[in-house]
């Protein structure tokens, strides 16, 4: 098996692997990502990247989706845009995708592997060839609309950027706004324009594309609060919804992250949140759970004390529903940190107060009266639909939907459409929160990698490049080219003294102006004075090297020059876009800015990228459900897989469970799962063996499994898994008739039950309580799916569920009201006063208290049923250890990003699925089991690995092996080798330099970011610079 | 035990505490993570929001790449101030 998938082709460097078995010429390796949101990206990122090309289109002027108007994320507070924006740029430089924005599909005919799409799209009126996106025109331009991307808290120009870090960075006109296009007057933008990019002759086209497969990423639409009158949405100005107060907290917003409220523009300190706002009411709104909105509460209600400690937020509720990871403790902290109240009540009206325009919130209180509570602002938490395009969407591609209009998905294959070839991820297929969303994108991915497999590398263009010129023995040669921007520089600075005192520092050959540095002839202009300067390194004085460093690289590359004899001066972002007004100063530090980077760029050495070669086989750790699924993604991709059990049989905890929520026959998909296994000649699956000791890094792993044999893999899957909770609460184990709702599950499908008997049923037994404080996310889900099966067919039979929150997330919310439609008895119980039960006689007399009616209540019962939570491995942290990885306080897995990356360990190669990861239900397991493998698969399709350059270098000669390096370094790059001295693997390096900086000997020295290169900068810095 | 506060004196310094001329500004020396506080930096200038012109950035890897020899560097050389973001 090894010797098959092991193949390590190292000359075949960046060429991508043909997988062998499937041959059909017929398919087409391209696949169409319709929507570019977190999801959209993250598929389209893994296609690319497992060298099919994607054509990924949107509807907006930018890539980003929903994730980019966010301010922060739950539960850690990260930057929404500091995360999504590297993606986007990413996406937008990623060789092997083509970006359609403002674009849509028209028609799709063909079939899976052979799909034709026409595609629209919609003029622009800016030509993205020349507009060098510096926005000189927004300023002339004379009509102000409002704002969308903003909620329409403020205004924005006809011609416009969707936002400050919009990708592309090329502006749009709004066709329905622009002067010129409606009344043909004005032009100002194109009079300012130099670089001659407004275009308005611009039309809509339509064109085609062949694809082999379809991801459907295309997002949601909020609910529009304006119907529900008495909320006063549209009508009251500071009721606002959670979006808007989104945009009202973020520092790119229309207020700059200072909230203020929209009637005086003061800073409101009363705050409310009424959730459930459009979601959950099947009477006059949506019947589903939105999902996210208990959590982004929450979040929202800590930022905004952050900003403003004086703030005392307020939120109304129905249900807590903190089912993710580490949620419950999120609540927790707003509670103890920010100081939330919280209050269980539905808001009846809010009536605005007409002088101070402060609202009057009714509710009904615990104790049954009226309340009326005044705040500065009330924010509607607004739940998710389908977008209103939904229904003509799903008859363009020809896919079912469900009665609400979301993708119609089965359980058990949670990102496949009803039709062959097409995929879905996100919000679309019902409601749910980034990591859900960025998983099913890497799952839907790995469905069309499994069906492309063998398409590999055919529809992906590989550019040619001359041989690099050795610069190393020459004297530098630097050439500085400072950047008008059009007047976006030098219009505040002047940049033609910048280029002559550039001149004047030791080592500079050239400098000259150039009106954009980053336009096509900017471009040419810089590779031929290489040539003809014979210049050797090159500092171009513009704007930031963190979205412009990679195209001045490649084009110095294309004439020969290493990429990394290049840097950029930021004197835009950095110098003339803050010192406006301020030309003298500003001039002044867009010279000394030029001058440090020159000091730097002289000193540059070339840097190149080694590479290494890949095993194509993946080793899969734990042979449940998650392994499987895995195992039978990668097998489908083409890679060799070997699966350890440690138990004697395949299945795992799945082994126990008889249906799902929704009704499938769980044991029949389990058994055709295994059979598919067990017969895949490329899976070889070995039972009663864990793995022992894992050594090498990413693409060439060598593990030793504890029955002796070794195993080459160049990815590792973690999916060991997680186990049930066995309970000691209310008599369990003295009582036969006190049962686990597993016990019941079996009860039921052996002899069904029965009429006349009461089943009361027991919610968070061993969950949300120290020391196990964390939803288990499934009991909820287990308890309506068994009220159901007994209500249906024993409708004379009681069921009381006793619940702290029903956690009937998302679609799920129908079967909350199915039970409750069914008859079923919904009690509140708070954990500090907990039910009692008792036996008495042959029945079982539980007691606990009556919120409602405020008295006490209690049912005999025939059966005690008890929601037993999910714990990790009871070895998990040892298992860890093995691995070289964390634990969360609750013993699960940590990945390497809560949102971006919730399938990946921070070590590369490694990947995670299952309740390993957190507890989870089926189709949730299956979904990350895919979306490991579509990560794990994006990495073995290549044949060798790319290490990057800019890494730390590790002096051998000069190290005395204090390991100081070792204990510091995140990545484990650092080790002690077999002759017990320091060794450094690059390979795991990142290039941080942590090592650099913790080293008293200076061992290491970190590519580009040298020692000597910083010290020129500091020393030019303090320069005393008589010309200033 | 009673304190003689009299006998409290500020500590004697090498150096003479000079007159800060009128026109005086300090130069200062920011030392910025790649992915942070330089993205950070970035975003003033696209948000065009005004901080004094005597600030320059130098831009790392990571913030954990900040050296001491840089900051003694950076005060040997008569820096006035060093900010350290990431």
């Amino acid at each position: 098996m090894t010797g098959e998938f092991g193949a390590n082709l190292m000359e075949d460097r960046g060429v991508t692997r043909i997988t062998p078995r499937q041959e059909s010429n017929e398919r087409i390796g391209s696949v169409l990502v319709v929507g570019s949101g977190i999801g959209g990206m993250q598929a389209s990122l893994d296609l690319a990247n497992s060298g099919l090309l994607v054509h990924m289109i949107n509807d907006e002027p930018s890539i980003g989706g929903t994730m980019s108007r966010l301010d922060k994320t739950f539960p850690t507070g990260d930057c929404a845009m500091c995360m999504i924006s590297p993606r986007m740029v990413e996406s937008s430089r990623h060789p092997n995708i083509k970006m359609h924005t403002m674009s849509r599909v028209v028609s799709v005919t063909g079939v899976e592997g052979n799909f034709t799409v026409t595609l629209e799209q919609k003029a622009r009126y800016v030509d993205p060839e020349r507009c060098t996106g510096c926005g000189a025109c927004e300023p002339e331009c004379p009509t102000k609309v409002s704002n969308f991307f903003n909620q329409g808290l403020d205004k924005r120009k006809a011609i416009y950027a969707l936002f400050p870090q919009a990708v592309p960075n090329t502006r749009a006109i709004d066709p329905a706004h622009c002067l010129y296009l409606t009344k043909q007057v004005c032009r100002k933008c194109e009079k300012v324009c130099d670089a001659k990019a407004i275009n308005f002759e611009d039309r809509d086209k339509q064109f085609e594309v062949k694809v082999g497969s379809i991801v459907l990423t295309p997002g949601l639409k909020t609910y529009q609060p304006e119907i529900r009158q008495e909320l006063g949405y549209g009508r009251l100005k500071n009721v606002v919804t959670s979006l808007q107060f989104e945009r009202l907290l973020s520092a790119s917003g229309p207020c700059s992250g200072v909230v203020t409220r929209p009637s005086d523009g003061k800073h409101p300190k009363r705050l409310a949140w009424v959730q459930c706002v459009g979601s959950r009411n099947a009477h006059n709104a949506n019947p589903w759970c939105s999902s996210v909105c208990c959590m982004y509460a929450a979040k929202q209600s800590i930022i905004a004390k952050e900003h403003d400690k004086e703030v005392q937020p307020t939120i109304f509720y129905m249900e807590l529903r903190a089912f993710g990871k580490d949620f419950d403790k999120y609540i927790d902290k707003a509670k103890r940190d920010a100081g939330v109240i919280y209050k269980r009540a539905m808001i009846s009206e809010i009536v605005e107060d007409p002088q101070t325009k402060n609202l009057l919130v009714h509710s009904v209180g615990e104790d049954g009266k009226m309340v009326h509570e005044e705040f500065d602002m009330v924010i509607l938490s607004i739940g998710f639909e389908p977008r209103s395009d939904a229904a003509e969407f799903s008859k363009i591609f020809g896919i079912d939907t469900d009665t609400y209009g979301f993708a119609k998905t089965s359980k058990l294959r949670p990102v496949e459409t009803s039709k062959r070839g097409i995929y879905v991820a996100g919000t679309y297929q019902g409601p749910k929160d980034i990591p859900e969303t960025v998983i099913q994108g890497s799952g839907a991915a790995a469905g069309a990698m499994a069906l492309l497999g063998d398409r590999r590398g055919t529809e992906v263009t590989k550019v040619v490049l001359p041989d690099e010129k050795d610069v190393t023995a020459d004297e530098a040669r630097v050439g500085v080219i400072v950047c008008h921007c059009g007047t976006n520089i030098a219009g505040t600075v002047d940049v033609k003294r910048v280029a002559e005192a550039a001149l004047k520092q030791p080592g500079v050959a050239h400098a000259e102006t150039i009106i954009y540095a980053c336009a096509p002839d900017g471009q040419k202009k810089i590779r031929d004075l290489i040539a003809d300067k014979n210049l050797n390194r090159i500092v171009v004085a513009s704007c930031t090297p963190r979205t412009h460093s990679p195209l001045f690289q490649d084009t110095i590359r294309e004439v020969g020059l290493n990429k990394f004899l290049f840097e950029l001066a930021d004197i835009r972002e950095q110098c003339s876009w803050c010192h406006m007004h301020d030309n003298e100063n500003a001039t002044k530090k867009a010279i000394e800015i030029v001058n440090m980077m020159v000091a730097k760029t002289k000193r540059l050495l070339p840097v190149t990228s080694a590479s290494v070669g890949v095993t194509h086989n993946a080793l899969i750790v734990g042979g449940g459900i998650a392994g499987m699924t895995s195992a039978l993604s990668l097998s489908e991709q083409g890679y060799g897989v070997h699966l350890v059990e440690r138990a004697d049989s395949l299945g795992g905890l799945l082994n126990n469970v008889r249906a799902n929520l929704e009704g499938d026959d769980v044991q029949a998909f389990l058994a055709e799962t295994k059979r598919k296994v067990e017969e895949d000649p490329a899976i070889t699956v070995h039972l009663g063996a864990t793995v022992d000791k894992v050594d090498g890094f990413v693409g060439n792993f060598v593990t030793t499994l504890t029955s002796g044999q070794s195993v080459n893999h160049g990815a590792l899957i973690v999916a060991t898994g997680g186990s049930e909770y066995a309970p000691v609460e209310y008599g369990y184990n003295e009582s036969e008739k006190v049962i686990t709702q597993r016990e019941l599950e079996h009860m039921l499908s052996e002899k069904g039950p029965e009429n006349n008997k009461c089943y009361v049923m027991i919610q968070c037994i061993g969950s949300r309580e120290e020391p196990n404080n964390y939803c288990s996310r499934i009991c909820c889900q287990d308890a309506l799916k068994n009220s159901i099966a007994i209500k249906e067919k024993a409708p004379d039979a009681q069921v009381v569920v006793l619940y702290r929150d029903m956690r009937s997330y998302g679609l799920k919310e129908d079967y909350y009201r199915k039970a409750r439609d069914l008859g079923v008895l919904f009690f509140l119980y708070t954990p500090d006063d907990k039910p009692r039960v008792e036996p008495a006689g042959d029945k079982i007399k539980v007691t606990f208290a009556g919120k409602v009616l405020n008295r006490e209540m209690a049912v005999d019962a025939d059966y005690v049923v008890l929601s037993t939570g999910l714990r990790p491995q009871p070895d998990g942290d040892e298992f860890a250890k093995k691995f070289k990885l964390t634990c969360n306080i609750d013993g699960f897995l940590l990945e390497a990003h809560v949102k971006l990356r919730p399938v990946d360990f921070p070590s590369e190669g490694f990947f995670l699925a299952g309740l390993a990861h957190a507890p989870k239900n089926l189709e949730e397991t299956i979904g990350q089991a895919q979306a490991a493998a579509g990560r794990a698969g994006a990495l073995l399709s290549h044949e060798s690995l790319t290490v990057s350059g800019v890494i730390s270098k590790h002096n051998r000669d000069i190290c005395m092996s204090c390991l100081a390096c070792v204990k510091k370094c995140p990545f484990g790059a650092p080790f002690i080798d077999e002759d017990g001295k320091v060794s450094h693997n690059e390979v795991k390096c990142t290039g941080c330099g942590i090592c650099a900086a913790t080293c008293p000997a200076k061992a290491y020295q970190v590519n580009y970011f040298r020692d000597d290169q910083l010290l020129a900068m500091i020393d030019s810095a303090t320069a005393m610079n008589d010309e200033l | 035990m009673v304190i003689d506060t009299e006998k409290i004196e500020e500590p004697k310094s090498p150096e003479k505490p000079q007159e800060i001329p009128a026109d005086w500004q300090a130069n200062i020396l920011a030392f910025a993570c790649h992915y942070c506080a330089f993205a950070a930096a970035d975003l003033a200038g696209v948000m065009r929001l005004k901080y004094p012109p005597n600030v320059k950035v130098v831009r790392l890897p990571c913030t954990g790449k900040l050296d001491h020899i840089y900051i003694l560097r950076a005060f040997e050389r008569g820096i006035d101030g060093v900010f350290a973001a990431g």
